[in-house]
């Protein structure tokens, strides 16, 4: 067993883990915290992502131990007292979840984009989200949502969220 | 039934889960925090495709540290039987083994770990057998799953005679893993009398009556809870049973919780899948290029049970002529038995697999003609009062509004014209396009099937909570149903809470299944607000003295008389009917009427409406390589009046992209032992953000809805996989630009692989 100290989303936390535990099993089994989830094992799908140390990591392919040190954000830690982060925010409003699964994950890699590249074209978006797999929405509202956040984190005006038919 | 309310007018356009999503607080199964003393189950399952026991040993494996108990078939209480149609199906193999997956024991342990290296300890021995894949070698030696059903309409044999042109051939549509983010799995918990379960299930119902069926038990000792899935696409419909009756036999052997859920390569590898079919067709044209005759025969591969095969078999012939009158037909489905998994119900139910048929059979025909496949589409298009081969009369028949529309506001001529110019000046890459009419029947094919209800509670504080047997699983039912409820409450949807699935508040539920959900299971909400409105109707026209001309309304959270003074606060309201004693909860049912069909005579009205669409794809294929982009899909949809714009045109978007990815990418691949060689999320691709269309445009076909659609807004559930199919012939448009003589066979999916070798293939002559 080894022990295993690290902040996520903002408060500090230790566990005991064997050396063979996975991260996002360390997050959700000792930590409660289930808005990270599992959808593959093979660091195919992405519905596992977090951010660690503000990069965003798949944590179905990640020791527990190698994160010891790290400061980690999962979804829960995403809003803040004042509200919903704009990620968060954006996937609502635009209608860019339907089974939810894939969500967190999604949203997680979309904050790391967002801060690198704040004002990403389309093309940029889709490059940034591609190692994440969703089964229901085909995609369009994720990169809506994602456009909307970052017109919103830049204080620009807002683009309509309304579902748009010809 | 009483009257209802009138709905409220504003449309809301609302996901009711989304905040819970975006913050993390959505709990799936595995969320669910667990009880002390928790066991996890894992299941050891067949190698072999086909083989019998010799023998098992599991003795060291028992000794395990952690593992709790290894249980066979021999300690089941009840019936070894899961099969939800034709009883064909063990739980847990006995001395036969039929599929590569096929479960033989449960190892209960501790932790995962413990039981993972246990169940390398176990030593199988077989006498192994003769494996059959391929369907057409099954349908050779007539190894059927079922019964072959035949559809025939008008007499096919004598109009081919009168054909000007007649064309034969064969189409193939590859399987489909579901691939529902959420893997499969249940937690059981065995209670003071009976056992509860939570399953990540489409069918609450189908689950309860397995367990029940398993432990020897009757159906009011099980209690199945379903809070929400993480994607079903039809793969929770049976094939969630099999792991909450294993959950819940482990549980009761070892009277204590049990949770099995499914890591995804188990999942690839134990569960059925959309089936494959083999199909062959013959179509006869006259000379202006009007179908007169349409005969197939469609092979299903049906995997090593029958599971729901029997009804997607029939679901394919009532979907055989897709959006077009065909006055002549004859057909026939054959459900084929092989030793692949159990194949099982996946959005379109079949129906995709008969529609994808008729377009090759007409791309075909045009190919041989020399002319464009969409003048033969669009002369032979339904209309009103035209017949199905299954004896039900298109009614507001939308094919050829959606067609015109399409080809009109998506200005089809200015883009063909676009397409062919830049064909002539691009060598090495060629676009395509192809348009794909869709019509999908809507209600079980199983009359009995379609019926539902709910139970309302309104408290005494003015809350209201709904239940149905509706499972969310992304489709936006529960949004839709909190809409109703609102809608008839004439409350803010905040007054709403739903509840979870569960059997003991719904009982008898059919499956969140069919893109029936929202209508069946809001129809019998909608009975049972009705009920509560009526009886404080009934309390206000006392409690004011009012005649029946006095227009009570009980909208915007209140009761008021439209030119008194009377009025009152919905919670006013609650209170005083409280006080009164009037009963404040009811309970709703909803049976689908006129529907009917006789399967003797393959006849009758099994629908309740139709959907109809059409879509334009156009692809870029890269010449050189095969790879192919889908430039953009535009859609024409009949949405009826939808009544939740955003999770209609999300479920359109999410439906095309799941089509597309059935077309194009997704490859199942078995070896000829039977074994999946595609058998996790790195080798079997589905769509990611780089395989879906640049562009969807859905153009909204206001259509007046159908009555038996809830609040007239038509289900949208499976009809938009079916555009999908377009890009499958948008690409080979591609191809024949830039080899006319290539020869493509019609086998779908459209991998880089087909299309590479599509180009550069030549006619045997030549
Ligand atoms: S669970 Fe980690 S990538 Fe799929
Ligand atoms: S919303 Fe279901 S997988 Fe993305």
């Amino acid at each position: 067993m080894k022990t295993v100290t690290l902040k996520i989303n903002g408060t500090e936390h230790t566990a005991e883990v064997s050396p063979r535990t996975l991260l996002v099993h360390l997050i959700r089994e000792n930590f409660s915290m289930t808005g990270t989830h599992i959808g593959c094992d093979t660091s195919s799908c992405g519905a596992c992502t977090i951010l660690i140390d503000g990069k965003s990591a798949k944590s179905c392919t990640i020791l527990a131990v190698q994160a010891d040190g790290t400061e980690i954000i999962t979804v829960e830690g995403l809003a803040t007292a004042e509200g919903l982060h704009p990620i968060q925010e954006g996937f609502h409003l635009n209608h860019a979840l339907h089974c939810g699964f894939c969500t967190a994950g999604v949203m997680l890699r979309a904050v790391e984009l967002l801060e690198k590249n704040p004002n990403p074209t389309e093309e940029e978006i889709r490059w940034g989200i591609s190692g994440n797999l969703c089964r229901c929405t085909g995609y369009n509202n994720i990169v809506k949502a994602i456009q909307w956040a970052s017109a919103k984190m830049q204080g620009k005006e807002l683009p309509s969220t309304e579902p748009v038919f010809v | 039934m009483t009257q209802n309310p009138k709905p409220r007018k504003k449309k809301h356009s609302l996901n009711i889960d989304a905040p819970l999503h975006v913050t993390g607080r959505t709990i799936y199964l595995d969320d669910m925090p667990e009880l002390g003393g928790t066991l996890y189950a894992k299941v050891y399952y067949s190698p072999y495709a086909h083989a019998s026991i010799t023998s098992i040993d599991y003795s060291e494996a028992r000794q395990q540290p952690g593992i709790i108990d290894i249980i066979d078939h021999s300690r089941i209480p009840g019936e070894n039987q899961i099969g939800g149609i034709i009883p064909d199906e063990p739980l847990l193999a006995v001395d036969e083994l039929h599929f590569i997956g096929m479960p033989i024991l449960i190892i209960v342990s501790t932790d995962e770990l413990n039981a993972h290296k246990a169940s390398q300890l176990i030593k199988l021995e077989v006498e192994e057998k003769e494996v059959i894949v391929d369907v057409e070698e099954a349908y050779r030696r007539r190894s059927f799953l079922s019964a072959p059903i035949h559809f025939s309409l008008g007499d096919a044999e004598h109009a081919f005679t009168d054909c000007a042109h007649v064309f034969e051939g064969s189409a193939s549509s590859g399987g489909q893993e579901h691939v529902y983010l959420e893997p499969q799995g249940a937690y059981a918990i065995p209670q003071q009398q009976g056992m509860k379960i939570f399953s990540s299930t489409q069918g609450p119902t189908a689950v309860q009556h397995t367990v029940a069926k398993v432990l020897g038990w009757s159906m009011n000792l099980i209690e199945v809870d379903v809070n929400r899935i993480g994607g079903g696409f039809g793969g929770k419909e049976d094939q969630a049973s099999p792991w909450a009756a294993m959950a819940a036999l482990a549980a009761h052997i070892c009277q204590r919780p049990v949770k099995l859920i499914l890591e995804r390569g188990e999942d690839l590898q134990m569960t059925g899948k959309r089936h494959p079919y083999q199909s062959h067709y013959k179509i006869g044209l006259d000379t202006s290029g009007k179908i007169i005759a349409f005969e197939a025969r469609y092979l299903q591969n049906g995997g090593a049970a029958a599971d729901l095969s029997p009804a997607v078999l029939q679901r394919t012939l009532f979907h055989s002529t897709n959006s077009y009158y065909i006055p002549h037909v004859r057909i026939s489905a054959y459900s084929c038995r092989t030793n692949l998994p159990p194949n099982t119900a996946f959005r379109g139910f079949g129906g995709p697999q008969g529609m994808y048929v008729m377009e090759a059979a007409l791309d075909h025909a045009a190919t041989a003609l020399d002319i464009e496949v969409h003048d033969i589409q669009r002369k032979n298009l339904l209309y009103e009062s035209a017949e199905f081969p299954y004896g039900q009369l298109a009614e507001a028949c939308a094919a050829q509004h959606c067609w015109d529309e399409a080809v009109e506001s998506y200005d089809l001529s200015g883009s063909m014209k676009k397409i062919e110019d830049y064909n002539a000046a691009h060598q090495w890459s060629k676009k395509g396009l192809s348009l794909m009419p869709i019509c999908f029947g809507i209600s079980f094919t199983n009359t009995m099937m379609n019926q539902a209800r709910a139970l309302v509670h309104v408290y005494h504080d003015g809350s209201v909570g709904i239940s149905t047997g509706a499972v969310e699983m992304g489709q936006g039912v529960s949004s839709k149903m909190i809409q109703v409820a609102a809608g008839c409450f004439g409350l803010p949807h905040e007054h709403i809470k739903l509840e979870s699935t569960n059997t003991t508040r719904v009982a008898n539920t059919s499956p969140s299944a069919a893109s029936a959900t929202a209508d069946l299971n809001g129809k019998a909400l909608q009975d049972a607000c009705s009920q509560i409105i009526h009886r404080l109707q009934d309390l206000l026209r006392d409690q004011w003295s009012l005649t029946e001309a006095d227009e009570l309304q009980i909208d915007n959270a209140s009761a008021y008389v439209a030119g008194t003074d009377h009025l009152m606060s919905w919670q006013e309201l609650v209170t005083l009917a409280f006080q009164q004693r009037v009963n404040l909860s009811a309970k709703g049912h909803y049976a689908t009427p006129t529907i009917h069909f006789n399967k003797e005579t393959s006849k009758g009205i099994p629908f309740a409406y139709h959907v109809y669409g059409t879509a334009i794809t156009t692809c870029t294929v890269d010449c050189l390589r095969g790879n192919y982009e889908l430039d953009k899909v535009q859609i024409v949809h009949d949405f009826g009046s939808s009544m939740n714009r955003a999770v209609d045109l999300g479920q359109i978007e999410g439906g095309l992209a799941q089509g597309i990815g059935w077309m194009t990418m997704e490859e199942l691949i078995y070896n000829d032992k039977g074994q999946l060689k595609s058998g996790n999320l790195a080798n079997y691709k589905i769509p990611d953000i780089y395989s879906v269309p640049k562009e969807v445009q859905v153009q909204y076909l206001n259509t007046p809805g159908a009555e038996l659609a809830i609040n007239k807004s038509k289900a949208v559930g499976e009809p938009p996989l079916m555009y999908g199919i377009g890009a499958y012939f948008a690409i080979h448009q591609a191809i024949k630009r830039f080899n006319p003589q290539a020869v493509i066979p019609y086998s779908a999916p459209m991998t880089t692989e087909k299309v590479l070798l599509a180009l550069y293939s030549k006619r045997d002559s030549e």
